[in-house]
């Protein structure tokens, strides 16, 4: 924060108040919450990524002492209903899913039946024992499979496996086409991602039968979202459903949606009328939990000589997996909405594809939209590389710069207080491009591949409720509060978020002390427990900032009026004019000074309380202000990565010698903890596209079920990340605040492409294709010809395209004709 | 599968006599026998770090181990690492520079070095990202664990000279 901050608490650094239970080993997760008795569940698993079921025999397993029983796809059938997910989006078909499947398995990992047992090792012994007689049929790998006319059907209630396929078209991208200089095509392709958060799901769920209620003790980005999907799919109603998140040890996105797991889980304490539990393990959560991305992207440019791009076009094909536990277009359509970003580009068409094949189910992964920001700078750098221009000048005739604020972009997403140029030129200035060039062209003489890349990011943070009501989509983006003033003075707070690691205890608490007028410390505030929260929408996106802070800050500025307006009786005043309550003192302003008053907030509290007839008339009793706050329809904020690798062309070995960040997301509640979501978004993001992926062979069986063979990067393979912080705060939201955490991702995944396509350019090869592994950069080496000192530098606008696969040679060079 | 068997665990110094199956992992029975749940059970297969206590003052992996192999031994896990209220130098250094997020991880990266503070007062970067890429931590990218323990580092061996 700069110095002439308006705040008092907001935008301190102050280190997290979760951190000593977690420092000490006294952090309550899932699996630490103990209920005496509880059973234990195992999920028995599909073998095949795609078969029919024709029976199931559970009784030797059933016989095991131990086991309690062992149930299928017909025993939840009885007791739940199905998932139907029909939101009206025009090309989305609906679809339903039973809560365990009954005819037919769909992917490598499809619970088929589950066994509850007396202890999670029986259980397990139990799960092999189970029978089940599957006719296998044909798998559908990928999206191409998908496609063909004569496809298996991944779903057997649609059509064909397309099940969602959206166009838009603004402006005339046909026109600009044939009007254009050039046209340039530029290919981008993002691999399978899974989250791994360090703490797998489960669940624990204790049913009381006497009050017909249950409570389900799981980790969950989103409780009262939550409470409602195991309301409806239980035939409950609401009031009997408690749901309770412990801390959870990350989520990244796979704890929000209601698992067909979970609900079994919650089906089976009812129906045994004992407590059950259940801990994923590992292989489960990497093969069955929740997959991401796996996007592939084209785009064309009409483009001017001067590297002005007139129009865009975008077709994007997603491969989703089996499952819908989201709408089907969901990412998708983020991603195609806020595609041109940081530049002003008015003629724009997209076609989306989102295809059914037999993977486990897509769903959001921080940064839903990740693969955009390396669409759209992918697609700059493609146009520079053609025309022969300098990408700094590509990005700069593009850009949106102060002047064009407010912009509407194609798509009808509103930008507003956003600083792309700003954030360009911080970074172009902080990594030093002009020295980079002269060392990038020496060490090109001395056979050493350096490369630099820039990726800016426009970052969608805050869903209000307009959006979503625009896109067709139920539910609302808005958020609710409550500060709570307790007799004694002490302040509790709660709002209807979840936290899954980032820290909220602290800036929320900051954000209520500047409301309120109080200290941090003074704050506690009560998260994940829908009894006590109130009805909010929980964490996603990157809301928890502007729609939590900004929506608790709102709520205890209230509670401050009601302070004050007591506070104002208690001193004889006619009314508040001139009182503010400060660290927890009420204050008056006198002779251009604030004095003490005497009074306190507990003072104050006692009376609220306790002496209520002696309240100034029209005060209530008490100290219990809630407030709900609905965001502005959409809420960005922006940054520009740079990033200088050194590529080995030998083994293609990717050093990062530096990279940074100038990020302008606003008004910030703590720096500290944005630095660390600044931070650890990067790495997901650097790991994600170096080195994770989820792999299915031809026959869907996947391939990456362990951590050693899905790659999550360790502190050898992450640089030190270097922030130039800025803070143009928004207009419209509380405070200014504006969010982040998803756009360190997007930079990420788009700046490395970037520098290692500058690297590749002498070679006149470009990766279209993540991860940018040394076997994919080896592949594309080697396509090339191989690089030496004496290597010729070929035409940059003669680029081949990527087609490695894992780790095998791409195509045919043009120029050398070898492999 | 065989018959329960009686075993004694050294624990934090204190001595548990318990009934445990055999293949039962040892962090498992810290965590279900001893309600010691500090200690985190990540990925099961010895690649996560999370489970990490010390087995004799050595880093080990508990997931990777059977509580009855323990006989014998000395375990230590983070619950022992703070003196009452008082943080250890390292604890403090990773509060300080906010080298925690999720806390899943935590305690395995504690416990790792702890042991390699102790053996290796001065370490340099590079060595410390190398002992720390035992342990995966998916929310922070690493950067202020390290910060962490430089500084920790720093500070007991200013505790140790004064």
């Amino acid at each position: 924060m700069t110095a002439d901050t308006p705040f008092t608490h907001i935008g301190k650094p102050l280190p997290r108040k979760e951190d000593r239970r977690f420092l000490t080993g006294k952090g309550r997760y899932l699996d630490d919450v103990a209920i005496a008795g509880a059973l234990q569940v195992c999920f028995v698993r599909s073998p095949h990524a795609h078969a029919k079921i024709n029976g199931i025999d559970t009784q030797v397993a059933r016989d095991l002492p131990g086991v309690v029983g062992v149930f299928t796809g017909k025993d939840l059938a009885g007791w739940t209903a199905p998932l139907r997910l029909a939101p009206p989006i025009e090309g989305l078909h609906p679809v339903e899913m039973t809560t365990l499947p009954i005819d037919k398995v769909r992917f490598h990992g499809d619970p088929v039946a589950v066994v509850v047992a007396t202890d999670r090792y029986v259980a397990e012994d139990a799960a092999e024992l189970v029978e089940v007689d599957y006719d296998p049929l044909p798998c559908v790998a990928d999206t191409d499979t998908a496609l063909a006319a004569d496809a298996p059907l991944v779903d057997d209630t649609l059509p064909d496996n397309l099940v969602s396929h959206q166009s838009f078209s603004a402006g005339d991208p046909a026109a600009r086409r044939a009007d254009a200089d050039r046209v340039v095509e530029a290919r981008f392709g993002l691999h399978r991602h899974t989250h791994v958060p360090m703490e797998t799901r489960g669940c624990l769920a204790d049913w009381d039968a006497g009050r017909a209620h249950l409570s389900m003790h799981i980790g969950t980005q989103a409780p009262h979202p939550m409470r409602g999907q195991l309301a409806a799919r239980l035939g409950l109603d609401e009031t009997q459903v408690t749901v309770i998140s412990p801390d959870i040890g990350g989520g990244f996105g796979q704890k929000i949606a209601l698992y067909r797991e979970e609900l079994t889980v919650a089906a089976l304490a009812r129906h045994l009328d004992r407590p059950v539990r259940w801990r994923e393990d590992r292989l489960e959560n990497l093969t069955s939990a929740s997959h991401a991305r796996e996007t592939q992207c084209v785009t064309r440019a009409s483009v001017r000589s001067d590297g002005r791009i007139t129009g865009l076009e975008l077709e994007l094909t997603e491969d989703f997996g089996a499952y819908c536990f989201y709408p089907a277009n969901y990412m998708a359509r983020v991603i195609a909405m806020i595609l041109t970003g940081p530049y002003k580009i008015a003629d724009y068409a997209f076609d989306v594809k989102v295809v059914l094949t037999n993977k486990c189910g897509n769903g959001p992964m921080r940064a839903p939209m990740a693969i955009t920001s390396w669409v759209m700078e992918g697609t700059i750098d493609a146009v520079a590389r053609d025309l022969g221009l300098d990408p700094v000048e590509v990005r700069r005739i593009n850009a949106l710069g102060p002047d064009d604020m407010p912009y509407t972009m194609a798509t009808g997403e509103v930008l507003e207080d956003v600083t792309p140029l700003e954030t360009l030129e911080a970074a172009v200035a902080g990594i030093d491009l002009h020295d980079f060039r002269e060392r990038q062209a020496r060490a090109r003489k001395d056979g050493r591949l350096l490369g630099l890349g820039l990726c800016t990011v426009v970052e969608s943070t805050t869903y209000g409720s307009q959006f979503y009501k625009a896109a067709g989509i139920p539910g609302s983006g808005h958020e609710a509060a409550w500060v709570r003033l307790e007799p004694s003075g002490v302040v509790n707070a709660s709002v209807g978020l979840m936290g899954s690691g980032q820290g909220y205890e602290t800036p929320l608490s900051q954000a209520v002390a500047e409301g309120l007028g109080v200290a941090p410390e003074a704050v506690r505030i009560q998260l994940g427990h829908t009894d006590v929260a109130p009805y909010g929408m929980g964490s996603r996106g990157a809301r928890g900032a502007t729609a939590g802070g900004g929506t608790l800050y709102l709520c205890a500025q209230k509670a401050q009026a009601k302070v004050l307006a007591i506070a104002a009786g208690m001193l004889n005043l006619n009314d508040t004019q001139g009182l503010r309550l400060h660290n927890g003192q009420v204050e008056r302003r006198l002779e251009e000074a604030w004095q003490p008053t005497g009074l306190s907030l507990a003072d104050v509290a006692r009376r609220a309380y306790l002496d209520p007839t002696a309240l100034p008339e029209g005060i209530t009793p008490g100290l219990d202000v809630s407030l709900t706050y609905d965001p502005p329809a959409m809420t960005y904020s922006n940054a520009t990565h740079a990033c200088e690798v050194e590529l080995d062309p030998a083994t293609g070995k990717l050093h990062i010698a530096r990279y940074l960040v100038a990020e302008d997301c606003g008004t910030v509640l703590n720096p500290l903890v944005v630095k660390g979501q600044q931070q650890g978004a990067v790495a997901m993001g650097l790991s994600g596209a170096l080195l994770e992926q989820v792999v299915y062979d031809e026959n869907g069986q996947n391939l990456s079920a362990t951590l050693a063979d899905y790659l999550v990067a360790t502190s050898c393979e992450l640089p030190n990340i270097e922030i130039i912080p800025m803070h143009t705060p928004n207009r419209k939201t509380p405070a200014g605040i504006k969010g982040m955490a998803e756009g360190g991702i997007m930079g990420a995944i788009g700046v490395i492409a970037g520098a290692v396509n500058d690297a590749l350019a002498p070679l006149g090869v470009t990766a279209e294709q993540m991860p940018l592994s040394p076997q994919r950069l080896r592949a594309l080496l080697r396509g090339a010809g191989n690089f030496k000192p004496q290597t010729k530098l070929s035409n940059p606008s003669a680029t081949t395209h990527d087609t490695t696969t894992l780790g095998t040679p791409g195509t045919t060079d043009r120029r050398t004709d070898r492999a | 599968m065989t018959a329960p068997v009686s075993i004694s665990l050294v624990v934090n110094g204190e001595t548990h006599d318990l009934t445990v199956p055999p293949r039962k992992l040892l962090s498992d029975v810290l965590r279900d026998d001893l309600h010691l749940t500090g200690t985190h059970v990540g990925c099961e297969h010895g690649v996560c770090g999370a489970c990490t206590i010390l087995i004799d003052g050595q880093p080990s992996r508990a997931c990777l181990t059977y509580a009855v192999q323990m006989e014998g031994h000395e375990l230590t896990t983070i619950e022992s690492v703070a003196d009452g209220e008082t943080l250890s130098p390292l604890q403090q250094a990773l509060h300080e520079e906010h080298g925690l997020q999720c806390g899943f991880c935590t305690a395995g990266i504690v416990m790792t070095f702890e042991a390699y503070l102790r053996d290796n007062p001065d370490p340099d970067e590079a060595e410390i990202r190398d002992v720390l890429s035992g342990n995966l931590c998916r929310c922070t990218g690493y950067q202020n664990i390290v910060t962490a323990i430089l500084k920790a580092a720093r500070v007991m061996r200013q505790g140790k000279r004064s």
